[in-house]
């Protein structure tokens, strides 16, 4: 039944092995799934979906081809940005519950120096420059870690709402860059560089503010006095 | 010389028992031991990509293992300070 689908193009190795990797994953999600099914904590729940994840990875592994490895590059990306999500959720509900004053980021010394608020235009702007220079998604994030270093060292506080606003639109604009230059990519096969170069700058800007955003929420949420 | 099934059978064996180990091995109580068990069925599934050829795969995978260790040590960490049933 599986041969008759299975591309000529995938070598006799992979589709040979098919059914073994995916019955393997499967007994991995399984053991995985009555893990969760089993535990109360929520912070070991979490730990466990890490495990599903992983057979997820078999899973899609298994068929073999340029796709399937292209497709595991979201799926770990997302895996990642869960995880951290539902551990700052957990935390941040745990520090409601104890109503003290801890601090989101500890630091085990009171740093107050000057550097700190002098230093961060620098280096956001090496950083900035570089990560256009690198354009795509390392150039992003790269250039996404010189807006949080400027957004988290300086203490400016209340950024106005236009702004905020502004940055969600720069991504929504970057976006459509991206989605245009992937639409040329099969239109007009001729400029593949043009279209190559708005995809990787849209998804420059996207990462950047998506990063920036990240920063200026964590400052606006959990630096209030 | 290489039988590459070999590796395939290695790497879901490994997966297979790191998961096991992760969810009904010794002291899995304490979630910093059940997070380092999940690093062996992460090696399991670093084997099948390296025999599949999915480079970009292995090298994304490794990095985020790393990462995704690093925010769990933080969220158990800092969970355990605030005195939470972890």
């Amino acid at each position: 039944m599986v041969a008759s689908v299975i591309p000529q193009f995938v070598p006799a190795f992979y589709s040979s092995m098919y059914t073994t990797a995916l019955y393997g994953g499967l007994i991995v999600a399984f053991i995985g799934l009555i893990g969760i099914a089993m535990e109360k904590r929520d912070i070991q729940i979490l730990i466990l979906t890490d495990l599903v994840g992983l057979a997820m990875l078999i899973v899609v592994a298994a068929v073999g081809t340029d796709l399937s490895e292209a497709l595991i590059l979201p799926g770990l990306v997302v895996e990642l940005a869960e995880i951290m999500a539902i551990s700052e959720i957990l935390i941040s509900r745990e520090m409601r519950k104890v109503d003290e004053g801890t601090s989101f980021t500890p630091m085990p010394l009171k740093i107050d120096m000057e550097i700190m608020t002098t230093a961060p235009n620098f280096i956001a702007l090496i950083l900035i420059a570089y990560g256009v220079f690198l354009s795509g998604f390392t150039g992003g994030a790269v250039a996404g870690g010189g807006i949080v270093i400027y957004v988290l060292s300086r203490k400016v506080r209340g950024l106005p709402i236009f702004v905020l606003d502004g940055v969600g639109a720069i991504s929504g604009i970057s976006w459509c860059l991206w989605i245009i230059g992937f639409i040329f990519f099969f239109l007009l096969p001729q400029y593949w560089l043009l279209s190559l170069f708005l995809a990787a700058l849209g998804l420059l800007l996207k990462v950047a503010s998506k990063i920036g955003l990240i920063g200026i929420l964590m400052r606006e949420e959990y630096g209030r006095k | 010389m290489f039988n590459l099934a070999i590796w395939v059978y290695l790497g879901l064996a490994l997966t297979l028992f790191g998961s096991l180990a992760t969810v009904w091995g010794p002291g899995v109580k304490d979630p910093v031991i059940r997070t380092i068990n999940t690093e062996v069925a992460s090696v399991g599934v670093s084997l099948i990509l390296l025999t599949y050829n999915s480079t970009l795969a292995l090298l994304t995978l490794i990095a985020t293992t790393i990462i995704v260790t690093l925010i769990l040590f933080r969220a158990i960490s800092r969970l355990e300070e605030m005195g939470a049933d972890v």
